[in-house]
């Protein structure tokens, strides 16, 4: 089982530290993602990276639709890697959608857990008044329509029309890998599970301290989102990033990297 | 990267502006750099007023998502992205598709995303082809329209018809339904009724072999029997005629009962065997012309004695030309066991009477009647049944087997005939045989 595991959700382990530090990766990407940030952490923490299944180079065999339908899944995904390495004490990174498949994961089994790391958090992105997610539901058809051209759509069909590249044959594979999920069905619905989520009840409940990384200028997740998770998440510190966008961690990895630590030294410490 | 910088860009490469597709070059943080004439021209901007925008800007709203969640992460992570389709959002909200490929690299000491953005005009004339094909449906939609309107007629009409035909069918339906019912109701009954017809038939024939095996039983017993009782009556004579030296009287007269009781009981036994060998299919009958006043010639001494012992009057009628197609000896024997039975049951001082005759319908009749005690009607239908008598408490006055009329029954329906009681208790009975008539 914890063989399966490692192999399903390609799991990579490096560091030299004891203290887990477990990253996941957020709905659009795979755990590359983490390569300018987890190096970082390799001297003092046990760097633990995977790809969801679906993802990257998880096995594509095992994707169950029903399971992969809901971030219950993915937060399962999460718990059967640190099942299989039995890691205790964990350092949660998420990014994106990630934030709240660590929060479900950890609100299961808190004991596992010592923090949350949160990278552009949003327990929901639809708007539902009061609440501001920053999207219609619309929008989110903007981008699944925009997904799915992309996956299955014009671009693939038409490039060859358009501009001939008979001297680099590789092209084709090398953009399908190149956004991370091969198979357009599921890369819809991890869309759907991710976009279409209301995780905002689950944040009452988390248990383990965690960080909150805002970053100015995220049309994804905007600052009235992070404050609105670090408001309703008991033993939150939340921390406005100079950078911008919605990913810090490729974007200013710097940065991320020195809140991450500000964060998590004093926790080495004690 | 500050305007100053970009413009001194553009200026350094003038034929940027001039290029047919849109150049973009967007910092890692999400800034505008770059934007040449064409793509401010293509989203309705001026040139130079791009730059220093956030690049939100010009995306749509799906766009922006498909950017930070795909396009900023493959080109920050693979340095460069090929034909991604993308659409921009215009100053006036329009929306403008492209395909865009992008280069990560650095520019003045800073990295950005340098992309060539595509208009998919080729899409586009994807996109009118579908139109004219549309276009071309619908007038041939609009033909069949005009001929739409006949048929309407035409088609209300056959809709009523359509909507009587269904009330009629629905009619029928029901009625099916109804006879179905029936059907099924019938249907069980008849199972029912042939349950019970197999039911009896399978009680029958176990009826019948039970019989035939208790015949074949009683033929074999009776033999059996009658062969050691047939020793008695041999040596009681011996015995008798003093062959084994003098007899004294007493010991005759005990002889005497020996042989009697030898004699009703070898009578009894016969008569089981009779039943036995009629019942079991094994009577050979030889039918010849049998003249009825003739055969009461010859039984009627036989009885004599018997009605004398009890005071009995015999009157016999019988006319000439009754003459049956019958075996002579079985008929004698009915006869005999008929005047036999009147005998035993009519008390001293009464009388018995034979008269015989030939009916219209072929056949001859022979009927004796007495004065005797008479039969119940309830009983009359099993007098015929082996072992019964009508009292059983006189069974020992009137000593017999019960099997006689059994045995007569038999024997006159193996001859095509048949043999029938009439009865009024305390005044007599009437047994009526019935014989084929010879021609």
């Amino acid at each position: 089982m914890a063989d399966d595991v490692i192999t399903r959700n390609n799991v990579r382990v490096s560091g030299r530290g004891t203290q887990p530090m477990l990253f996941a990766h957020g709905f659009g990407c795979d755990q590359n993602m983490w390569r300018f940030v987890a190096p970082a952490f390799e001297d003092q923490y046990r760097v633990v990276r995977f790809d969801y299944v679906g993802s990257g180079k998880s096995d594509l065999a095992a994707y169950d639709p029903q399971r992969y339908s809901t971030l219950d899944g993915y937060a399962q995904d999460v718990l059967d890697v640190v099942h299989a390495l039995d890691l205790t004490d964990v350092v949660f990174v998420g990014h994106s959608v990630s934030s709240m498949v660590g929060v479900i994961a950890s609100n299961r089994e808190p004991e596992r857990f010592a923090r949350l790391v949160m990278i552009g958090p949003s327990p929901r992105y639809v708007n539902d008044p009061p609440y501001v997610g920053g999207f219609e539901r619309g929008d989110i058809e903007g981008l699944l329509d925009m997904m799915e051209h992309n996956y299955i759509g014009w671009a693939g069909f038409l490039a060859p029309a358009i501009i001939k590249n008979p001297d680099r044959p590789e092209l084709g594979a090398e953009l399908t890998e190149s956004f991370c999920s091969t198979d357009p069905v599921i890369a819809r619905r991890f869309a759907e599970a991710t976009f279409l989520s209301d995780s905002r009840d689950d944040l009452p409940r988390v248990a383990v301290p965690s960080l909150v990384l805002q970053c100015s200028d995220d049309m994804v997740a905007p600052n009235e989102v992070g404050e609105y998770v670090h408001r309703s998440t008991p033993g939150s510190t939340l921390r406005v990033m100079k950078a911008t966008g919605h990913c810090p961690h490729m974007s200013h990895p710097e940065e991320t990297i020195e809140l991450m630590r500000e964060y998590l030294q004093p926790a080495l410490a004690a | 990267m500050s305007d100053a910088a970009g413009v001194r860009e553009r200026t350094l490469d003038p034929l940027l502006d001039q290029a047919p597709a849109g150049l973009l070059s967007v910092a890692d943080d999400g800034t505008i750099t770059l934007a040449n004439a064409t793509l401010a021209a293509m989203l309705g901007w001026a040139p130079g007023e791009l730059e220093g925008r956030r690049v939100d800007a010009i995306l749509s709203v799906g766009a922006r998502l498909f950017w930070q969640t795909h396009f900023f992460p493959l080109v920050r992570m693979h340095g460069r992205a090929e034909e991604v389709f993308l659409v921009l959002r215009a100053a006036d909200g329009g929306e403008v598709a492209v395909l865009a490929n992008a280069v990560r690299r650095e520019r003045a000491g800073a990295w950005t995303s340098d992309c060539v953005l595509m208009q998919v005009k080729e899409r586009r004339k994807f996109e009118e082809e579908l139109l004219r094909a549309r276009k071309e449906a619908e007038r041939a939609r609009a033909e069949v329209e005009e001929h739409a309107e006949e048929l309407r007629a035409t088609n209300e009409q056959l809709e009523e018809q359509a909507v009587e035909m269904e009330l009629q069918q629905e009619q029928l339906r029901e009625q099916a339904v109804e006879l179905e019912a029936q059907a099924d109701h019938l249907q069980a009954l008849n199972e029912a009724l042939q349950e019970r017809t197999d039911e009896a038939d399978r009680q029958r024939n176990a009826a019948d072999e039970a019989n035939r095996a208790k015949s074949a039983f009683l033929a074999v017993m009776s033999h059996e029997l009658r062969t050691p009782l047939n020793a008695i009556g041999g040596y009681v004579q011996l015995l008798e005629m003093g062959i084994h030296g003098p007899v004294t009287e007493a010991q005759r007269e005990a002889l005497g009962r020996v042989e009697r009781s030898q004699k009703h009981l070898l009578r009894l036994i016969n008569d089981v065997l009779n039943l036995a060998r009629i019942e079991s299919g094994r009577v050979e009958y030889v039918l010849e012309a049998v003249d009825l006043a003739a055969l009461m010639d010859e039984v009627t001494p036989m009885v004599e004695p018997q009605m004398h012992a009890k005071e009995l009057a015999l009157e016999v009628s019988v006319p000439a030309g009754a003459v049956a197609r019958a075996d002579r000896e079985k008929v004698q024997q009915i006869v005999i066991n008929l005047l036999s039975n009147a005998i035993k049951f009519t008390p001293a001082g009464g009388r018995v009477r034979v008269d015989a005759g030939r009916d219209g319908s072929g056949t001859v009749r022979l009927a004796v009647a007495d004065t005797g005690i008479g039969i119940p009607a309830e009983k009359q239908a099993s007098v015929f049944d082996p072992f019964v008598q009508v009292d059983m408490s006189r069974t020992r006055r009137s000593e017999g087997s019960g099997l006689g009329l059994a045995i007569s029954r038999d024997l006159a329906q193996g001859m095509g005939g048949d043999l029938a009681v009439e009865s009024t208790p305390g005044e007599g009975s009437t047994f009526t045989l019935t014989l084929p008539a010879e021609d």
